[in-house]
């Protein structure tokens, strides 16, 4: 309360006349500083700065007890020529992130022309539908591992049911089913999320269009293909680029259910990063910085390439 | 939809026949999305050996117990409250800097406004990644490393990028005529910012203030890379320590994830649409 008062006192204010809107928009160096101040500085500190020094540990192998070694692009050299691990990382995340964001998006988009199309009870069903995107991984991860168990898991107890006893399958413990089924988790924690933005955008499509579009006797697939997709490009682009982002730094979900195994089938380079860095006895903080930063560029140059190819496409059809 | 003048109860089934397959369709996803809660909750009132004896039944009797169990025993009380101690510091400090920086940025042209502006909106597409390895290193140095404390200053820096850009967003939508009366009144820069900006931008506080709790309240990755002690442990870090050392323990488990969701559930109950556009908040513009 002292601050206010010291600032009261400043001569400005009274000479403000309604006419300097200059005036209204300049602040005081103090009242600026009281503002920004304490953010800047956590910021900065919490954020800014462990940022500049992963990319400087990148370029050096940095052993326990802060010892640094300066080894320029060694750690890059042996990412790129012979990490196997890295690669078939890479593979899955690369796999996930492309399989994962088309289905996320695409169901999404059903679900929501559901809700638009006039199913009853639309309040209820979105409220429901988007629970999942409220719980942690750690929920979502643990409940989806008991339904893939092999004895009692919902997944083997529905086949068995309906006579596809021969499908049954360990599916987190076979390297061919592993990444599917912990994508297949993914998806449905994250299809609600999708679901309730598309339903915002459908709503405020103008009905003037879709009106007409009745009146022209148009089929619903033609309605769906030929006018609401084209209208929904942009939030369509957008949720792809977000979705796809996400689905690039995937590790809590992979952690919790599989932790990259049985045989890598399922590591992404997150979990690849956590590994080298907390969990193997490499002691070193400078290879898992590179990869962390070598993926960081490559996650940077796909969203620009997307966002430029998808928004010109827009621009050129219009 | 719209069934014509005469709207017959006859019409109406008739209507419903026809779009049988959507609802068949809503029906199956319906219980695709929300049947694991309720499976859960169910085997969080069973133990363990009778789970094993039928996973899909009902629960009969009602072991409600385990929930004290869970809270006293198996250290879940503690887990609870350090989540909460944790979330509560961290959106509270998120809520309260994020608003004076977005202010900050909504309101006033100064030197370096727009440098300030690209540092903290970048925050927005950093992969934790990126941070957590030489956060380890820097909270090891400051001896904040397995604390709490810690772990809330790393939570703040972390999310406040996304306030700042959802708070800014409304706050620059607030009238400019406002300030300016209030500015004739003899408000100082400061108390405009207490007894304008955060009484009217209240919905927008609840929007990040929603966002912030719920994916707090969820966050793992920092947790597990900045915590050891079981003491300090939130509550993910403390299930999934749970799911470690007493796998087969399912019962257990069970209640011990009800007792994470239940806070998210009971909110979700009275303030779903608030907890709807919180979440997705950050995706619209």
């Amino acid at each position: 309360m002292q601050r206010l008062g010291a600032q009261r006192a400043e001569p400005l204010p009274g000479h403000a006349t309604p006419g300097s809107a200059i005036d209204a928009r300049r602040a005081a160096p103090v009242t600026l500083a009281v503002l920004l101040g304490p953010a800047l500085l956590i910021y900065v500190a919490f954020a800014v700065y462990p940022v500049l020094r992963t990319f400087w540990n990148s370029f050096h192998t940095i052993k326990p007890q802060g010892l640094e070694v300066f080894v320029g692009l060694a750690n890059f050299r042996d990412l790129l020529t012979n990490d196997w691990v890295f690669w078939k990382a890479v593979g899955n995340t690369a796999i996930f992130a492309i399989v994962a964001t088309i289905a996320d998006v695409l169901g999404g988009l059903l679900l929501a022309l559901c809700l638009f199309s006039g199913a009853p009870f639309t309040r209820l069903l979105r409220v429901v539908w988007f629970t999942p995107v409220l719980m942690s991984y750690v929920v979502v991860g643990i409940i989806w591992v008991w339904i893939y168990d092999y004895d009692w898991g919902l997944a083997n107890v529905i086949l068995r049911g309906i006579g596809l006893g021969g499908f049954e399958q360990s599916w987190l413990g076979d390297p061919r089913t592993a990444l599917w089924s912990v994508m297949v988790t993914h998806i449905w924690k994250w299809l609600g999320f999708n679901m309730i933005i598309f339903l915002a955008a459908l709503h405020a499509l103008p009905t003037e269009v879709l009106g007409a579009a009745e009146l022209d006797n148009c089929g619903w697939l033609a309605k769906f293909i030929h006018i609401i997709i084209p209208m929904l490009r942009p939030t369509i682009v957008n949720l792809l680029v977000l979705s796809f982002i996400g689905k690039m730094m995937i590790f809590d979900l992979v952690w919790i259910m599989t932790a990259g195994g049985p045989l890598w089938s399922t590591e992404t380079v997150s979990t690849y990063v956590y590994k080298r860095a907390f969990d193997w006895n490499t002691f070193d903080l400078g290879y898992p910085s590179a990869i962390a930063v070598l993926w960081f560029l490559i996650i940077l140059v796909f969203v620009v390439l997307m966002t430029q190819l998808l928004r010109q496409r827009a621009r050129l059809e219009f | 939809m719209n069934a014509g003048p005469m709207v017959t109860p006859a019409r109406l089934w008739l209507a419903y026949l026809r779009r049988s397959p959507l609802l068949v369709f809503v029906l199956l996803y319906t219980v695709v999305s929300g049947g694991p809660f309720v499976w859960v909750a169910a085997m969080s009132l069973r133990t363990t050996p009778e789970i094993f004896a039928s996973p899909y039944a009902l629960p009969a009797p009602l072991h409600f117990e385990k929930f004290a169990d869970a809270w006293t025993r198996s250290n879940y009380g503690t887990y609870f409250w350090n989540s909460t101690i944790v979330v509560v510091t961290a959106v509270a400090l998120l809520t309260i800097i994020g608003a004076m920086v977005a202010h900050a940025l909504a309101r006033f042209h100064f030197r370096g406004n727009r440098l300030v502006r690209f540092v903290i909106l970048s925050g927005m597409i950093l992969p934790p990644q990126l941070v957590i390895l030489s956060l380890f290193q820097i909270l090891v140095e400051l001896q904040l490393y397995n604390t709490l404390t810690g772990l809330i200053v790393v939570y703040v820096a972390g999310h406040l990028a996304m306030t700042v850009y959802i708070l800014e967003g409304f706050f620059a939508q607030i009238p400019q005529d406002l300030f300016d009366a209030a500015r004739l009144d003899g408000y100082s820069d400061l108390e405009i910012f207490w007894r304008i900006t955060l009484p009217i931008g209240t919905p927008a506080l609840f929007t990040t203030v929603t966002l912030n709790f719920i994916i707090l309240w969820n966050e793992f990755l920092y947790a597990v890379v900045l915590l050891t002690d079981d003491d300090k442990r939130t509550l993910p870090l403390g299930i999934m320590h749970f799911m470690g050392s007493h796998q087969l323990d399912i019962g257990m488990l069970a209640t011990g994830l009800m007792i994470a969701i239940g806070p998210i559930i009971l909110l979700y109950a009275f303030f779903s649409e608030t907890m709807i556009k919180g979440m997705t908040a950050g995706a619209v513009r």
